[in-house]
């Protein structure tokens, strides 16, 4: 039996017996396409978003059950992924007590990269699967969201509007996110953003009432596959979040980013990254790429990273 | 409140239908019933409203219905100041659903009805300590009521190149245009007006054509929206309206024809752009006018052929009898006039 979420594969120990050592590993994200808060149909406002996921980082979680009374976790210092273990045996009502986590991740921290609901993800599906069980996405991203309080949505293998502190989809757009290539930049490489210690933006009206034109927009670009049209939607979320969570050479990058022909600039909404968007079935990509990285290169960026969603 | 909102969202909501030549029509079954309920909402967040509250508007009719629906369901009692233009079948259904209809039978020296009904609605309002206007030409929640039309139309269709709309309140064009320009900053906006109307500069006078236009200058209105504005008289916007009727089978009131009209010049022009035209309410109120052969033949307000394009104007003083259009640029309107002043010498 194999169970999977967005590119986190959970694979069963070959061992007959009913539990044992749990494996599983989980991509990372490369800042959100969209962060905001929007009124759901009961007028309750819902803070909300959209990973751009990243299969290149990932966080591996080995978990093995024992007679002790606590889990143990290393490295120590991820006390989410720990407490993400315990609320997952609680919650699958394991017959152990404790055990020993280890988290093996390729995820900075602090980034906007999403290390901690990495770690988080991995490590309920590594009780999962030591117990022997299958969770469902929802069930993952409300164990998470307790764990973290505030989590991102790479857990979905859909792309979806995900009420990342109350743990719940908005609304399912599609079946997946449409092809997208980036280029990812750190422009602050010497800066932290812990999303914890950061007090949740507080929007203006005005803002609030953006967003909605932008969930909008979302749902046509990723039901229509309009790379476009998305990019132009995570232009306008990083440019409300400028005013909350200011990036360095923001405006810089969005202007290099339209005269080399990307479609958008996303960012991290508590992070410090900055993610270029390419249609990759725009022929002039290979060039546009390559003059963005000139461009980046005179601002003193040369450290980039590619990938494709 | 909210419950109040969903349920008017839920039962309100515009159509986006396509209309051919890359024009999307948002057909309101009744346009003003949002702008009406969102200013309500709001009035509720800021503690300006409670349940009991009198709620007091001055509004020659569809505002007036958009608010009786809204205070019917809120449970908050409302008074509406109008004048003739508010037709007695409009008046009965504002009272049957619970509301006070005051009209105001003499037209101000200055300001039209309009003003006349403001004076009105001032004597009302120091009569009753707990109440609140509602002043949809000046209120802000206005025009923001319409992100939900922005949000619908972007879902449904994508990339917007133009928006066609007439303005009275200005609450539904310039609101719907800021929240698409957010995304489609290029998008040009235009919009309907009708001769006789103060809104892009043209003198105040008696209008035949009502749904649209207006004696004073709303607060609502930011001309540096425009692109493009165009002066309709009731003729042709019947006619439009009709042929409307016919070619696309859409029942529709005076201001849809209009833009309708509009819409169809711009998109002639400006192929393989998407076009949406907003349709603020239905033909229904409009029996025994726009529908009515007699009535228009009796006050001449029937054409055999629509022009097909306007007069171009280079000054809103030039726009006479029959459409015009100027060339806006989304100037201020001090600007558009002082320079269009100087170009038109």
């Amino acid at each position: 039996m194999k169970a999977k979420t967005n590119g986190c594969d959970l694979h069963r120990d070959l061992s007959e017996s009913c539990f044992g050592v749990g494996y599983a590993r989980s991509i990372a994200q490369h800042g959100e396409l969209f962060q905001g808060q929007i009124e759901d149909r009961e007028c309750r406002r819902r803070r909300c978003l959209v990973s751009l996921p990243c299969k290149e980082m990932y966080s591996e979680a080995t978990f093995e059950p024992s007679t002790t009374k606590t889990i143990t976790i290393q490295p120590p210092h991820k006390l989410k992924a720990k407490r993400s273990a315990e609320l997952t045996c609680e919650y699958l009502k394991v017959p152990w007590n404790g055990g020993s986590i280890r988290i093996e991740s390729t995820v900075p921290e602090a980034k906007g990269y999403g290390s901690s609901t990495a770690d988080c993800v991995a490590a309920t599906l590594a009780v999962a699967d030591a117990a022997n069980t299958y969770l469902t996405e929802e069930e993952v991203a409300r164990l998470v969201v307790k764990a973290e309080v505030a989590s991102d949505n790479f857990m979905f293998q859909d792309a979806v509007l995900f009420a990342h502190r109350d743990g719940i989809i908005l609304e399912r757009f599609a079946p997946s996110l449409p092809r997208i290539e980036v280029i990812g930049v750190d422009t602050a490489e010497k800066s932290y953003v812990h999303t914890l210690e950061y007090p949740p933006a507080v929007y203006s009206r005005q803002q609030l009432q953006s967003f909605r034109i932008l969930t909008g927009a979302l749902r046509y670009a990723l039901r229509q596959r309009d790379v476009r049209l998305l990019g132009r939607v995570a232009t306008a979320s990083a440019t409300i979040n400028e005013h909350f969570l200011p990036k360095p050479l923001f405006k810089d990058v969005v202007a290099i980013g339209r005269d080399v022909g990307a479609v958008g600039v996303a960012v991290a909404h508590s992070g410090t990254v900055l993610s270029v968007l390419f249609d990759p079935q725009d022929r002039q990509l290979e060039r546009g790429i390559h003059q963005l990285r000139q461009h980046l290169c005179d601002l003193g960026i040369s450290k980039i990273m590619r990938f494709k969603t | 409140m909210n419950d109040v909102y969903s349920a008017i969202l839920n039962s309100y909501t515009p159509r986006l239908v396509s209309l051919g030549n890359d024009i999307t029509a948002a057909i309101f079954q009744f346009m003003k019933v949002f702008p009406a309920t969102f200013c309500l909402k709001r009035a509720y967040e800021d503690g300006l409203v409670t349940s009991r509250s009198l709620i007091i508007e001055s509004s020659s009719g569809n505002m007036a219905l958009g608010l009786a629906l809204a205070c019917n369901l809120s449970g908050n009692p409302l008074t509406i100041v109008t004048d003739y233009a508010c037709d007695d079948c409009l008046r009965q259904r504002i009272e049957h659903l619970g509301a006070h209809v005051v009209l105001v039978s003499k037209p101000s020296s200055i300001g039209g009805y309009q003003q006349a009904r403001l004076n009105r609605l001032a004597e009302i309002r120091a009569e009753n300590p707990d109440h609140w206007w509602v002043d949809q030409y000046d209120n802000p929640a206005n025009p923001g009521a319409y992100s939900f039309l922005a949000e619908q139309i972007v879902g449904t269709i994508g990339q917007i190149d133009c928006l066609v709309g007439t303005v009275g309140s200005g609450g539904s064009v310039c609101g719907t245009a800021t929240f698409l320009r957010e995304l489609f900053p290029e998008m040009t906006t235009v919009g309907v007006d009708t001769f006789g109307s103060v809104l892009f500069g043209q003198q105040d006078e008696t209008r035949e054509l009502r749904g649209l236009g207006n004696s004073l200058l709303p607060q609502n209105v930011d001309h540096s929206i425009f692109d493009e504005v165009h002066w309709v008289g009731a003729a042709e916007a019947y006619t439009a309206t009709r042929l409307l009727h016919r070619e696309t089978s859409l029942f529709c009131g005076g201001t849809s024809g209009a833009a309708w009209m509009v819409a169809r010049y711009w998109a002639a022009r400006n192929r393989g752009a998407r076009v949406v035209c907003i349709f603020p309410d239905d033909g229904h109120r409009y029996i025994q006018t726009i529908y009515n052969d007699q009535y228009l033949h009796c006050k001449e307000l029937w054409r055999v052929r629509l022009p097909e394009s306007p007069v171009m104007v280079k000054h809103p003083g030039l726009a006479s009898s029959g459409w015009s259009c100027m060339q806006w640029g989304r100037r201020s309107y001090v600007d558009a006039l002082t320079l269009a002043g100087s170009l038109a010498k």
